[in-house]
């Protein structure tokens, strides 16, 4: 037997001991079953059922041996292995000493139990399910258990084809209750047999167009054997000819299963071709998006998704720089992939996929210099798309202030001068007749006048604080006079900063001291302004109640795209236990006011 | 009855200003922005000045401040259609004698201000 062993998957000396055994194990049990089929032929089996024999056992062991060394974590190999020696073991029911010919019967039926636990723990070597995993325990008591108990009961005097050693198991020879172990066993072993038959066309329908690519070979040859098996089991054998014919159709059919699994495996070295593929595709750098394409083409995962890691928000966005959610996707799996231990991308892929880590490995080196070019390219697009996003957040906000302006306007002062106009026309007409009621009418007049002005100095200030022209600090204290939370501000600037700076640090502390008094429920704030050489800071704290977020159309989401639209930043710490932290930086840029 | 000169850029206001203050004080000129206010001052020497906080040149802030280093300091009392808490932090530092918010303006508050 020679086993081609991949130099890159650099398997464990002990374990390269274990295959060398179980190869010559393999090597040394089909000799003796080959010098034993030459010399001699027991009980008119044929000679052909006994080759195919051996020739099954051997395809189980050598793919076995494979299949182990490539993966050694996975559990498919050593039970490839075993379900080769099994195989062999169970052909020495047809020895002449009792004690190789009662362990032949007793192995008789354990291939077909191992076959199902094979076929069902593809590709990862693992049962999927507490169904499958009863499936295979049902399966292994079938095999076993009720088949000593059938040959506790079952003598071989009266068995045609005799004569036979002597069964070591034999309690009693009771043709009833051998009848009735069998019967059962038979039974059992058929909804077994269709349980199993259930689960895999469950994982067939489950199952995405890459897995289905690589269980089809498996799933055929491994179904046919069971099927056959199934029918070998629960059928009379009409005739020892045709009963014979059926065992070797079998025994060939399951010589095809290790095949079917070595197929699967010569299907990943085409798929590996893929990425020299894409290699020579990725010479030619694609333009911007291709990379996914060329990756899912690699890949042989047609619905293949290339998320982009975003280091600063620490999200991932797609090509286009809109966010993608990597989590929670049903039916895909998310592999994360890195550039000299700095994460790049996710690929959000076939779970089918997860099996060929060395693939998925080599094809995101091989797509490295290109995934860094795409990441920065998505960062750049996720950059592009926030500035578009505040852009119109900002042009909205600006119009809905005009709204709220003109409707001030309108409701309030507009309104009042209205009603002061119609005021003075009354008093013009009672001032000679009616002097004391005229002025009566004036002194409310007055205070309508009053409120009036009053609306029209709130409004102003709104626009624009003119008080601004004469720095910061009196600005600012005009604002901590007037809130009605009390203010503790400090300001420390040895220079003006420049103008558009005072302005959003103006807006900031303003509409922080509005959401203090109208969310904060709190009894003091502090405002501290200072500046370093080119950062000027600000923080607004108060002892209010806290949880405060920057949700969407917000205040202080308007306040956040005021500060990042000159290049600041603005930092929110308001915990549900109480009291809430604005921190802001603004740039102080090298040129004086404009 | 004081001499007084109007600083403010706003003619309706002068005309209300001079209708409502002749009681008390004689006004001897108008200025319409800071330096014909300033070149008026030391020309018309008035014992008091009502000067509005928001002129077109300067403001009545540094106004107040250059009229105060004068030979003969006017009296000077600042005036805005805006809030005096606005100007809290200057006026404290202003050598202005006042504020007088434009709507409460009569001569009786003024002349209670120049005193």
């Amino acid at each position: 037997l020679s086993v081609a062993v991949p130099s890159d998957f650099g398997p464990s000396r002990r374990l390269r001991g274990v295959a060398l055994g179980a190869a010559v194990g393999a090597a040394a049990a089909a000799t003796a079953g080959g010098i034993a089929l030459a010399h001699g032929q027991a009980r008119g089996t044929s000679s052909f059922l006994a080759a195919t024999t051996i020739v099954a056992g051997c395809t189980f062991i050598a793919g076995g041996i494979v299949a182990w060394l490539r993966g050694p974590a996975n559990r498919t190999g050593p039970l490839m292995v075993a379900t080769g020696f099994v195989l062999f073991g169970s052909s020495l029911a047809q020895a002449n000493h009792a004690v190789p010919f009662t362990v032949g019967l007793v192995l008789g039926p354990l291939p077909a139990a191992l076959l199902a636990h094979l076929i069902l723990a593809f590709p990862d070597g693992h049962l999927h399910s507490r169904w499958e995993r009863i499936a295979v325990a049902c399966a292994y008591f079938d095999a076993v258990v009720l088949q000593v108990l059938m040959l506790m009961f079952m003598g071989f005097e009266n068995v045609s084809g005799g004569p036979y050693p002597r069964n070591l198991l034999l309690v009693r020879d009771d043709m009833r209750v051998h009848d009735a172990v069998m019967g059962s066993e038979r039974a059992f072993g058929f909804a077994v047999a269709l349980w199993v038959g259930v689960l895999l066309l469950r994982r067939w329908r489950a199952a995405s167009m890459p897995l289905r690519r690589a269980v089809v070979p498996l799933f055929s040859a491994g179904g046919l054997v069971i099927a056959l098996f199934v029918v070998a089991f629960i059928a009379a054998s009409p005739t020892p000819t045709f009963s014979r014919g059926f065992s070797s159709a079998t025994q060939i059919a399951l010589a095809a299963v290790p095949l079917a699994f070595l197929l699967g495996l010569f299907n990943e070295r085409l798929a590996r071709a893929g990425v020299s593929d894409l290699v020579v595709e990725l010479g030619r750098m694609p333009a911007p998006g291709q990379l996914r394409d060329a990756l899912a083409q690699a890949l042989g995962d047609r619905l293949l998704e290339l998320a982009y890691w975003m280091p600063e928000s620490e999200t991932y966005v797609g090509i286009d720089g809109r966010p993608v959610d990597i989590q929670g996707r049903t039916g895909q799996t998310v592999t994360v992939l890195e550039r000299r231990g700095r994460r790049v991308a996710a690929l959000v892929h076939d779970p089918a996929l997860a099996e060929h880590r060395e693939l998925l490995d080599a094809v995101s080196s091989a797509a490295g210099l290109a995934l860094d070019n795409e990441q920065l390219q998505a960062e750049l697009r996720a950059q592009l798309e926030e500035l578009r996003d505040s852009r119109t957040r900002i042009v909205e906000a600006g119009d809905s202030a005009r709204r709220r302006l003109e409707r001030n306007l309108h409701d309030g002062a507009q309104a009042r001068l209205v009603a002061l106009s119609v005021a003075l026309g009354l008093v013009q007409a009672k001032v000679d007749s009616d002097p004391d009621a005229a002025a009566g009418m004036l002194d409310s007049a007055r205070e309508e006048l009053a409120a009036a002005l009053n609306e029209l100095r709130e409004i102003a200030r709104g626009l624009h604080p003119a008080i601004l022209s004469r720095g910061l600090e009196v600005a600012l204290s005009g604002l901590a006079k007037r809130s009605p939370v009390p203010v503790e501000l400090t300001v420390e600037l040895a220079a003006r900063p420049p103008e558009k700076i005072e302005a959003t640090a103006y807006y900031v502390v303003a509409e922080a001291l509005t959401n203090v008094a109208r969310y904060a429920n709190a009894t003091a704030a502090r405002v501290t302004v200072s500046a370093e050489p080119e950062v000027l800071r600000i923080e607004v704290v108060d002892d209010g109640s806290g949880g405060a977020a920057i949700s969407p159309g917000s205040g202080l989401e308007g306040l956040r795209d005021r500060i990042e639209a000159i290049g600041g930043h603005l930092e929110l710490l308001s915990p549900q236990s109480g009291g809430t932290r604005l921190g802001i930086r603004l740039p102080l840029l090298r040129e004086g006011r404009s | 009855m004081q001499t007084l000169l109007l600083v403010d850029d706003h003619a309706s206001f002068r005309a209300v200003a001079r209708t409502a203050l002749a009681e008390r004080f004689a006004v001897v000129g108008e200025a319409s922005d800071a330096a014909s206010g300033v070149a008026l001052a030391r020309e018309l020497r008035p014992e008091v000045v009502l000067l509005d906080v928001h002129l077109p040149d300067e403001d009545g802030f540094a106004v107040a401040v250059e009229l105060a280093s004068e030979d003969h300091p006017p009296r000077v009392v600042l005036t805005s259609s805006h809030d005096r808490e606005d100007f809290e932090l200057l006026l404290q530092q202003s050598p202005a004698r006042g504020f007088l918010e434009k709507e409460r303006l009569s001569a009786a508050a003024l002349a209670e201000l120049v005193a």
